[in-house]
Formats: C-alpha cells, structure tokens, sequence
C-alpha cells in the first residue's frame, strides 16, 4: 500500500485535472449536488456504522464518512478511481462482485442506486464534504440525547405492520401467512425470486431438528411421508410442540443467552460449583414445555421470590441470578479490592440481562455514559443498585415461614464467610495480624451463630443440616506420606503447604485435571480446603455429590443489601442486611475505589415511561416488570429476533443481543415488528411463534443454492431460500447417539460427563463447566458460559474430523448400530438396515452396490462409523 | 449460513492460492506477504514493520520470585528482619521483616546483567535477553492476576493474547490450531480462552508430560484399522460426501468439510511426526531436558518451525511458583530444569535463525515480596517484579528499568502489562489500539485503554 500510494495521487490528480480543464462551473455544483442528493445518503444509511472517522478502527481501515478518508481507501487499497467506475473497488464491493467481501452486509443495494454510484464515479467522484461537514452528517456517532434515543427505532411502540397486496401475479400463490408477504415484497423489489418449497423429507427432518433438536428415525420419516393429508406438516408441527422433548431443545437455545454453568471458572473456596443449577435448567425445560409466556418466563428468572403469583417451585428459576458467573473474594484483600469484585459480579447481571433480554449494551456505562447509545451512567449504576441489593443463597425447595427463611439465608452466608476466615486462621500457613485475637472474636461468633441457628430452625432440621458443614468442619485430606516426600525435606507437592488456605481451584490449571477436578468437592464447605497436593481422589460418589447434588434446595437469590467492611485494615468483611436495599454510588471511570453522587435504584430512562426509580426492596420486580410494561416493543423484538435466528440460523438483526445503534439494523424491519406486535397479542407465546414460522412458505422454502440468487445475494438476507445449517453440538450429539439406537430420552436430572464414551443421554444434561468445557462442546463451537452468548459461530477444523475418525466414542456407537443391523440376513439387508438406523431412509441402487462392494474390504461397523461421519448426518438441508 | 471460512477456503476463493495450498506439504508454510494478500488475518490497522511472527510464552504459574532470580537487592541484607516504613505496602497476606536472598549475583554478557546463581543457563544467553525489571500489575490475587497477565484484564471473559494474536494475524498452517497451550490438556482458563473472540482463535490444550505423540492428541490413532484399512474408509466417506454435494448443490460447509476430512487424514501421520520429540537427536533432547518442561520447550520449536502462530508452554505443576514457604529450597529444586529449558530454546532457536522472528517471553502473574511471610517465605508482589523477552527484536543483554532500594515496588522505566502486550503487538506488525474486536457495543482491545510500546527495550 505505502507503494501504491504515491502513485495513485498521481493519477486521481491528472484525472481532477481533467475534469477541470472541460467542466463548465456549474457541471462541478450539479455533481456536487448529485453527491449530496444521491450519494451521501447512501454513505450515512449504509456505509458510516462500519466506516467512520469516530472509530478507533474502521472495518478494513476505511473511512467514508470524511472526504479524505474516501480518497485514502483502505486495507484493500484505494476505493475509488475517478472517472473510471469499473476500476474502482468501492463500486465491485458494492455491485457484490467480489466473492469475499460484499457490502453492505445487509443486502446488496439497489440497481438504481448501484447505477448512480457508477455515474457518480465515471463523472470524476465528487466529493464536496469538508471535515466538518463529514461529522455533522454522522450526529448519531458522538451519542444520543434522550430525545433522539426515543426516536431509535427499536424503542418504538410495537403495531401490527399492514403488508401491501402483493403487486406481481406470478408468485400470488407462493404467500402461505403474513410473514411470506413481507419478504416476497423484498424480493420482488430486488427482482428476486423465492425458492420452491423443499421436498418432504427435508421438511420433516427440519422440523424434528427445530422442534426436538434431533433428526427424526427412519420411522418418524415414513409416519410423515405417508400422511398424505393436506394438513400433515401442520398435524406435525402441532404434535412436535407439544412433545416433551421439545423444551431440551428450546431451553438449550435460552442457556446460550442465560449463560447456565453448573460451576465458575476458578469455582474456589467462595465461589464453589453450583450444585443445584441443574434445577435451573430442568425448570426451563418444563416451563418452556408448559409455553410459559415469554414475559412471565424472564420475570420468574429474575424476580420469583418476590411474585406474588410464583409457586415455591419456581424458586427454581432464580438459577438465572443465583447460578450466574462470578469471582472468588479473597476475603484477606483490601476494602477497595474486594469491592471491585463485587462489582464485576454485578456487572456481569446488568451485562447478562441488557443484552440478553433487551438487546442493548450497557456495559460501557460502567466508566462513562455511552458513547453512541443513549444510555448514561446513571442508568447503569441505577441498574447496579439492584444487583447490590440481591444476594446469591442456596434456599430450600420446601416451604418455610418468611421470616424464618429470611434469617437463615442471613446466616447461611454469614456462616459461609466466617467459616471460610476462621479455616483461613487455622491453617498453619497464614500469618495474621492479631491472628490470636482474631481466632478467639470469630470462632465466638460461630458459635453464637450456631446457637441461633439451631434455635430458630428447631423445627426445620434439614435446615440445621445444611448448615452443620459451617461449625462441624468434614476432617481434611491429610495427604498420605509420599515415598519421595519422606526422603525430602520439603516434599515436592504442587504448591507449597503454605498455598493451603488457597482452595484447590485456585490454580485453575490444576482444577482442569481429571484428579484434581476430583478435589473440588472440599471447595463447597468453605471451612474445609484440602491440601491442594492430596493424591487420592474421593470416590467418584462422594465428587458427583458435591459438584451436583439433589438436596432439597436451588441456588437462588434473596433480598439483601451488600456492603464491604474495611474497618480491620487487615481483613475485609462483606456485610448482608436482609430486607434492605442499597443505592450505588456512581463509580468515577468505574474504580470502586472512586465513587461520586450515589444514584437510586431505577431503570434506563430512554426506556422508562414516566418515574425511573424503583420503590420495593431491592427493585427487582420492578425491573422484571417494567421491562414488560415500559419497554414490552424491544423485549419483543429481542426473543422474536432470537427465535427466527434459531429457525433460519440467521437473525433479521444478526448482532442479536445489539439492536444498539452498534448493532445491524433489520433487514426486514416491517416482518420484526409485525411478528412481534402478533408476538404480543398472543400472550407472548413461544410455540405460537415457532408454528407461525414454521407454517410459512419462507421457512419451508428449499435451501438448495441457485446460482442467479447467489449472484445477487449471496448472504441470503433476503431469504430467497432457507438456510442450509449445520447441527449445532447438542443436536448432532443427540441424532449420532440416537441413530446408534441407544439415545437416553429420560428428561431431567444431574448432569452427567459428556466426555464420557457411554454417555447417551441427550447433551443438554452434560456438565456445563464454566472452567473447562466438555472436549466435545469446545470441539464444535460451544459458547464460553462465563457471559451471555450471541450466537454460535460455525467452524470446520481438523479436530473435528480427527474425533469422528478415532475417537472411542464414534467407534462405539458405530458397533452397536452394526451389532443391531447385523441381525439381518445378507449383506443388502444388513446395508438398508444401516442407512435407515443413521440417515433414515434406504440407500439408493448405487449407494448399496458401493456399500457391498465396500464389505469385501471393510467390516459392517467400519461402514456404520462412515455413515455417521458424512456430511448428510451433520448437515441440516 | 454463517460459516466461517477455512483459511483453505478463503485461499481458493480469492483464487491463485490453490496451488500454494494444494501443493506444498501440510505443514509447509505459506508465506506472510501470501497471507496478507489473502487477508487471512483481521488485523486492520497500519502495518508495522514486523520484526517477530511467533510467541512463545514460558508462562511461571503462581509468580516466581525475582529477588533471587533477576533482581538482587543487597539492602536487603543490611536491613535483614527490620520492616522499613517503605516496605508497608498491602499483599494478600501478612508479611513480616525483610529476607535477604541467599542466592549469588554475577555478571554477565556484554553489559553484566545480573544473573543469579539459579539460572547459569539462562545466564549464558543473556546477551540474547532483555530482562524487565520493573513490570507491576493490578491484583495481588493468583486468579485475577493471571487473568491480567494472559488478556490484559482480570475478568474471567477475555480472550488471551494468542487469541487476540491469531485473530489478527491469521495462521501460517491451516492444518494446525494456530494457538496451542502446552501442558494444559485440559483447556479452559486464560491461557487458552478466546472469550468474546470467534472460537476458530481458541488455544488448544496439549498435554506434553509424556512425549508420545498419542498421548498428546487424543485420538490420533485409530485403534481399530489400519492407515490403509482407513484409507479405504475414508474413500467411501468421500463418495458419499460427494455425491450428496452433487444432488445438494454448491455449498461452503459441505466442500470445505471434504477438504477438512482429507486434511484430518493426513494430518494423524504428520502430526504424529511433529508431535514427536522423540526424533529430535538424542544431544538436543539432552540439552532441553526430559522434563514435562524440557519436553513442552522443545515441542513449541518443532511448533513454531510449522508455524503455528502462538504456543503457551506452562511450567509443570499448576500455580507451583508460589512460595509462600520455603521459597530457597523450592527454587533450587525448581530452577535447574526451567533454567535448562529455556535456555535451551533461546539457543536453539538462534541457530535455527528463528530466534529473530520468535518472541521468547518468560514471566509469571506477578513477582514475590522482599519481605519474609511464615519466615521462610515470600508474599504475592504485584507491584514489582521480574519478566524476560528474547528475540523478536527485543534488545538482548540489557537489564531494563528498576524496583526499589528493596526490589518491592517498580520504580524506574516502570512497564504495566498493558505496555509490555502493547510492545509485543507492536514486534508483531499491529499498532495495539488498532487490534480491535467489535463485541456488546464496542471495539475491545487485548490492552483496554492502556498500554504504551516500550521503545527502549526495542532493538
């Protein structure tokens, strides 16, 4: 580039040269005007989101919004070359004409407009902007008021969208609902056509991986196939959704978003594995089986506690809160220290649900008001008040007395940190200041604590139990004398004794061993952490209790205010007042350290209707509620948005948790608004939403590839055929197990290892390990659950492959399809019997004379590991 | 469908690369300028000269102890038990009097560096090192602190800096990951998290404690056939996956999962010869050391010679640096085989002529305190401590900014993490506010909104 440079100069001057020497004056204003009138829009609709000035940095370095940026080019070199409109690169990226990089991404413009580019270019690329002007033109990039924030179109009020009858007769029969006459109106104004309906077995397949989130037998297809009345899709989509399978699949879509884990990424002494998350996530499937509405749903997750109408049972979804993703307080930190964690924590819930579930970023705010979207900084620490004021438990699943509960879910964390400093004293290791006085003052209130908590829960001893862990410390693992260890000195364990107090996980490499993952048990009692070098692992009983485990009980939240206590400039409290709200203060650049005007508790303004402050406890409910009632158009938008990306493998907004003014715009923002003003009238239902998807001719289009569409959208933006998809990890785990026949379908329960060769039940009770992954999960684009995930990204790596060739996994399930089609007389039979059990339908003529021809080299389970490695098996047509 | 483009595909889509691809070995590399050409990375910011096109991070886990390593203070000594008002600064323990390290001092290279009698190896190739004595980080805790060290923040989301490398840069091997974490199998972590970044730029785990290729990627082999028996499999697998390419039509994932099939084939062969440090001669197995750390240093060379983009190598033994006991003892037991190593890899990476363009950095979470915890130990310090870098354009032999009288805090030329991920992006070609990643609303950056290149310590 530094090459070309110089000499492109040199010719975009002889080339304004030229103009100038045979334009009239008035020529050169008409071009500017023609830039001003047909250009520029263009360039601010389309081009300045990805390309300005304002921008650290500029997609592929290129600038649009200045004069001079326009003139540099970027990465790709320089992007235009006046007066020659079939040279310049800006015009080829905007004609698609290059295979790699086609913008805009949201769809290819206009011919018309493509055609005034093309003039603009080929009558010299006028450009009358002057820098100042340039940053005028982009007033959306240096913030918003409040009143241009209300403005932005997904705050607006939802209405149902009237749709233009379709104007062409050609395709007047294609529309089967609403939905098809928006996007056969997009298409037909880029002279687009749709694709034709795809083939039955497609559809039936699509919908079993939809609805169910595997691929349906060989059966299930013949049941579809030979139903030939007009309404079987639609009997088939009906029955699907009420199938209890369906809520695995549609809960494991929603733990992307709600980012479950049954654990943390360090999951030390105070911030341990979570035991009962797995009741969070049996309660989404039962919830979203039973079409809970959407509103309801994400109220329950953030506020059942506090809802009047919540049964005891749906404490269960507080996992949302009371599993989510947090740090160990290393309570021997400073004040300021250990308020910067808890505010991460806090960041973290006010990161999960603003992207989450109103697809807006608030993140930002932390350190200064936001700088393109119209949230401020109070709107963030407003927000944080309420996270200040909710404190993670582990409450009972049974019913007991309020006020009773409230006290020992007081005392439970009381307990939990006295416990943890008063093992911290004891061990050897540590030196404290005023350690002896120290011992002396905390054991004593264990103590007291013990007394009253046996008092109080008298009458619920499985209370009392719960609690015992606190003052009846288990015993430590003494690590048995090593050989080596006895001849040394020191023995040469891991760390040093000294690292004791430090809980196992706290090297978070060592907690990713097999056996030392084995030590995580000890880091649930927060006064019992093993000698991190203990050799001998629990028996594996003793480990699955720990890190799961079925007590009576749900990691949940309850009301409470959290402060820091640094008065012992040694060691730092975290203070809980039960029934008691806190308002932050505002946190200067976000340093805990730094805090200014203290904010109330409330919710953003740009979205509130009226008051932003909240006015019960911890406001929580009042959050839950109002997302609902003051800003109902954008939490719609956000889930419909997400359920046709789960549909299509594509949202209308593809940056799903961003509908800021960062994110991409609709690209068919009259369908998101109609389908989600219906979405409400519907009483928020899911499956309303699924059926209406599934029964239009959009989605049951024909994803095959056409050579003239590609051509003129290659991205399918506009959706002239469905998506062809790859199976995400869960759904092509469940269909290999299930296609080997020995698919557990019993739904709900502890989580299990997915790693594990002989574990075949589906892969939504895998072990979600915020440390580490399951192999196969990292393998196939599992998002990371330490933070609300977006989308899945779909790669293909060596690995991959690697794992469907060898692995002991594959192998299995590939000898027991074999052992059961082996049954079958003759090889032919054995054959069909192999391609019906794993790609559902018989082989062709060909395919069978290969198969056996393959027989006289190759054994039947060979063959069996070959059809579970295809590409037909992963692929969603 | 949003798919990701292999580094194949994306070759064969800008056509002309297909030969470079289809014909060299699997594990020969393409060119840089090819790669740019080909936009394989995502790096958009203005090309720096590049001095360097590999990390390898010698990553010390629980913080090794720079006061007898890399920075003698002899004050220490003179106020041996006494606790200076200086030295009051808050760790995460209590801490008493001053403890003097008992380790030698010598002088070494062209400039007397110096060294410790810990690490004579290392001592030899000094003039090939330039060591920071005055890095200082935020968090005087094991896991935000190496949060810090490996992404630049103490969250547990962000993706490291071999995330942030490949991202930028691309890789110069399709068929390897381009980020590989040696010695942490299990993955997980910050050595290895691609956080917000596209997973394709995750680190992959290898365990290295036992040599054998087969214990290193799991899977390698396949246990029930032989290659030729897999072979004929893998022909039936094609035929299949083709003739459904030819009634589905044209499609990214469906071709580019072909070639990656093929690519896997092949791959279980030539990786087991990569992986296999068992065939280097027997003098430069010697010189490394069979350790799990000798064995890890010796397999990021036979990495990096196939370009893979960045290989964290960790010392053995989880978060083993952190002495807070016993810290004399546990170092001479504990220094000998990393002195070895690493040495070792410097050495052997010059006369390969590859030590130019490979940055060696060496360096824990944070440094340890001067004065003593339990008598005989040293608290968390992450107001100052120790890290080297060799190569890559990094001066060598020079000692590079200064701790206090007692090697507590950094004084003189201090550099943040932030600076020292800046300097290294820097050796590597991108300006470090211009690697940016678009995420939740914003453009992220492996140094937030820090971070300063460090002239001085360039060459």
């Amino acid at each position: 580039m530094e090459i070309c440079m110089p000499v492109r100069r040199v010719t975009s001057g002889l080339i304004i040269a030229a103009v100038f020497a045979w334009s009239p004056l008035f020529a050169q204003t008409t071009d500017n005007d023609f830039f001003e009138a047909k250009i520029r829009p263009v360039l601010a609709q389309k081009c300045y989101g990805c390309h300005n000035s304002k921008m650290v940095a500029p997609k592929a370095a290129l600038v649009l919004d200045t004069r001079e940026g326009l003139a540099k080019g970027g990465v790709s070199g320089p992007a235009l070359v006046p007066g020659k409109p079939e040279e310049s690169r800006l015009l080829k990226v905007l004609s698609y004409a290059d295979p790699l990089v086609q913008m805009p991404p949201s769809g290819k413009l206009p011919e018309s407009v493509l055609a005034d580019f093309e003039q603009w270019i080929a009558r010299g690329a006028a450009d009358p902007r002057t820098s100042a002007s340039a940053a005028a033109a982009s007033p959306q990039y240096k913030g918003m008021s409040l009143e241009q924030g209300r403005q932005w179109w997904a705050f607006q009020p939802l209405a149902a969208v009237r749709v233009a009858e379709t104007p062409t007769a050609t395709f007047t029969a294609w529309p089967k609902t609403k939905i098809d006459r928006f996007v056969l109106d997009k298409l037909q104004s880029r002279k687009l056509d749709p694709s034709p309906q795809a083939d039955r077995r497609t559809l039936v397949t699509r919908a079993y991986v939809d609805l169910l989130g595997y691929k349906p037998s060989y059966e299930e297809v013949q049941q579809f196939l030979n139903d030939r009345s007009p309404s079987a899709y639609e009997k088939l989509i009906d029955r699907l959704l009420v199938s209890p399978h369906y809520g695995e699949r549609w809960a494991r879509h929603w733990m992307d978003v709600a980012r479950y884990g049954d654990d943390n990424s360090t999951s030390e002494a105070t911030n341990p594995p979570y035991p009962f998350a797995w009741r969070y996530r049996d309660w989404m499937i039962e919830a979203l089986n039973a079409d809970v509405p959407y509103d309801r749903f994400i109220k329950l997750q953030l506020a059942a506690d506090l809802m009047p109408s919540a049964t005891r049972d749906e404490l269960r979804a507080l996992g949302y809160l009371g599993a989510a993703p947090m740090y160990h307080h290393d309570l021997r930190l400073s004040g300021d220290v250990i308020g910067g964690f808890l505010t991460d924590d806090w960041d973290e819930r006010i990161d999960a649900v603003s992207r989450g579930v109103l697809g807006i970023s608030m993140g930002c705010a932390r350190c200064h008001d936001h700088k393109f979207d119209p949230i401020t900084q109070k709107d963030y620490y407003a927000l944080m008040g309420v996270f200040a004021s909710t404190v993670r438990v582990e409450r009972p699943t049974f019913p007991v007395d309020p006020k009773i509960e409230r006290r020992y879910l007081w005392l439970q964390r009381q307990l939990f940190d006295m416990a943890y400093s008063v093992n911290l004293l004891g061990n050897e290791g540590t030196t404290f200041t005023d350690g002896a006085e120290k011992a002396v003052k905390w054991k004593a209130e264990v103590a007291s604590l013990k007394a009253e908590a046996t008092t109080l829960l008298a009458k619920y001893p499985q209370l009392v139990q719960s609690l015992e862990k606190f003052w009846n410390p288990p015993r430590r693992i003494v690590p048995p004398p090593a050989p080596a260890a006895a001849a040394a000195p020191a023995p040469a364990a891991p760390r040093s004794p000294g690292a004791a107090p430090e809980p196992p996980a706290a090297s978070a490499t060592a907690a990713l061993t097999p056996a030392s993952a084995a030590l995580a048990p000890a880091a649930l009692a927060p006064g019992a952490v093993p000698t991190p070098a203990a050799p001998v692992p629990p028996p594996p009983a003793a480990r699955d209790r720990v890190l799961s485990s079925s007590d009576p009980f749900v990691n949940a939240v309850f009301e409470a205010a959290q402060y820091v206590d640094a008065s012992d400039p040694s060691y730092t409290f975290i203070v809980y007042k039960p029934g008691e709200a806190r308002n932050m203060p505002l946190l200067k650049a976000g340093n805990y350290a730094a805090p200014g005007a203290i904010v109330p508790r409330g919710f953003p303004a740009v979205l509130s209707k009226g008051d932003t402050a909240f006015q019960q406890g911890s406001g929580r409910l009042e959050l839950a509620d109002r997302i609902f009632t003051d800003a109902p158009g954008l939490a719609a938008r956000v889930i419909v948005n997400r359920v046709w990306g789960w549909h299509f493998g594509r949202p209308l907004v593809t940056t799903p948790s961003d509908f800021g003014t960062q994110g991409d715009k609709p690209t068919h923002p009259e369908l998101l608004d109609d389908l989600a003003a219906r979405f409400v009238e519907h009483g928020w239902s899911l499956k309303w939403l699924n059926k209406e998807i599934m029964l239009s001719a959009v989605y049951q289009q024909s994803s095959k590839p056409r050579p003239d569409a590609l051509q003129a959208d290659e991205a399918n933006a506009l959706l002239w055929r469905q998506n062809p998809r790859r199976l995400d990890i869960e759904a092509y785990r469940d269909t290999l197990v299930r296609s080997a026949g020995v698919l557990d379908e019993q739904i709900g329960g502890l989580p299990g290892d997915l790693d594990s060769d002989t574990y075949f039940r589906r892969a939504i009770y895998g072990r979600v390990s915020r440390a580490r992954a399951a192999q196969v999960l990292a393998l196939y684009d599992f998002p990371e659950a330490t933070q609300t995930a977006p989308d899945r990204d779909v790669t293909i790596t060596t690995l991959q492959q690697i794992f469907l060739m060898n692995s002991a996994f594959i192998q299995n399930l590939a000898e027991t399809a074999a052992k059961a089609a082996a049954t079958a007389t003759g090889d032919a039979e054995q054959i069909a019997m192999l391609y019906r059990r794993i790609l559902a339908r018989d082989p062709t003529a060909t395919e069978m004379r290969a198969a056996i021809e393959y027989l006289q080299k190759g054994t039947l389970a060979r063959y069996a590991q070959v059809l579970l490695a295809t590409n037909e098996e992963i692929f969603l047509p | 469908m949003s798919l990701k483009l292999t580094r194949r595909q994306m070759i064969e889509a800008l056509g002309g690369g297909v030969g470079v691809v289809g014909l060299a070995g699997l594990f020969a590399s393409i060119s840089r300028s090819e790669l740019h050409a080909a936009g394989l990375g995502n790096y958009a910011g203005p090309r720096l000269p590049a001095k360097a096109k590999h990390v390898i991070m010698l990553y010390m886990n629980g913080g090794p102890s720079q006061l007898d390593m890399f920075d003698p203070k002899p004050a220490l000594f003179k106020y041996a038990g006494q606790r200076p008002s200086a030295v009051d600064l808050r760790t995460e323990r209590t801490t008493g009097g001053l403890l003097p390290s008992p380790f030698e001092f010598k002088r070494y290279g062209r400039n007397g560096v110096q060294v410790s009698e810990l690490l004579p190896q290392l001592a030899s190739v000094i003039d090939e090192i330039c060591v920071i004595r005055s890095m200082y980080t935020f968090n005087p805790t094991h896991t935000p602190g190496r949060a810090l060290f490996h992404t630049g923040s103490v969250l547990a989301t962000r993706p490291s800096m071999g995330s942030w490398i490949t991202y930028g840069l691309g890789t110069e091997n399709e068929n390897l990951p381009a980020f590989v974490a040696l010695g942490n199998a299990a993955g997980g972590g910050p050595q290895n998290r691609s956080g917000f970044l596209p997973t394709e730029y995750q680190g992959v785990g290898f365990a290295v404690a036992d040599p054998d290729p087969e214990k290193i990627i799991p899977n390698l082999r396949n246990k029930n056939v032989d290659p030729a028996g897999q072979r004929t499999d893998m022909d039936a697998l094609l035929q299949l996956n083709q003739n459904y390419s030819a009634s589905f039509g044209t499609d990214r994932f469906l071709e580019g999962r072909i070639k990656s099939m093929e690519s896997a084939y092949r791959m279980q062969f030539e990786a087991l010869d990569l992986f296999d440090i068992r065939k280097e001669p027997e003098h430069i197995r010697e010189e490394y050391g069979t350790g799990a750390f000798g064995n890890g240093c010796l397999l990021a060379r036979r990495l990096v010679e196939a370009g893979v983009r960045y290989i964290n190598v960790d010392y053995p033994g989880g978060q083993i640096w952190d002495d807070h006991r016993d810290v004399n003892d546990n170092l001479r037991k504990r220094c000998p085989d990393m002195d070895q190593a690493a040495a070792a890899l410097i050495r052997d990476l010059k006369r390969r002529g590859l030590l130019d363009e490979t940055l060696v950095v060496w360096g824990g979470e944070f440094g340890r305190t001067p004065v003593s915890e339990s008598g005989s130990g040293r608290d968390h310090n992450p107001y100052g401590f120790t890290m080297f870098v060799a190569g890559g354009g990094f001066r060598g032999g020079i000692a590079y900014g200064n701790t206090d009288e007692f090697g507590f805090k950094a004084e003189q030329n201090r550099v943040s993490m932030h600076d020292l991920h800046a300097t290294l992006l820097n050796q590597l070609g991108m300006d470090h506010t211009k690697l940016t990643y678009r995420y939740a609303g914003r453009d992220f950056r492996l140094t937030d909104v820090f971070g300063e290149v460090v002239k001085d310590i360039l060459a």
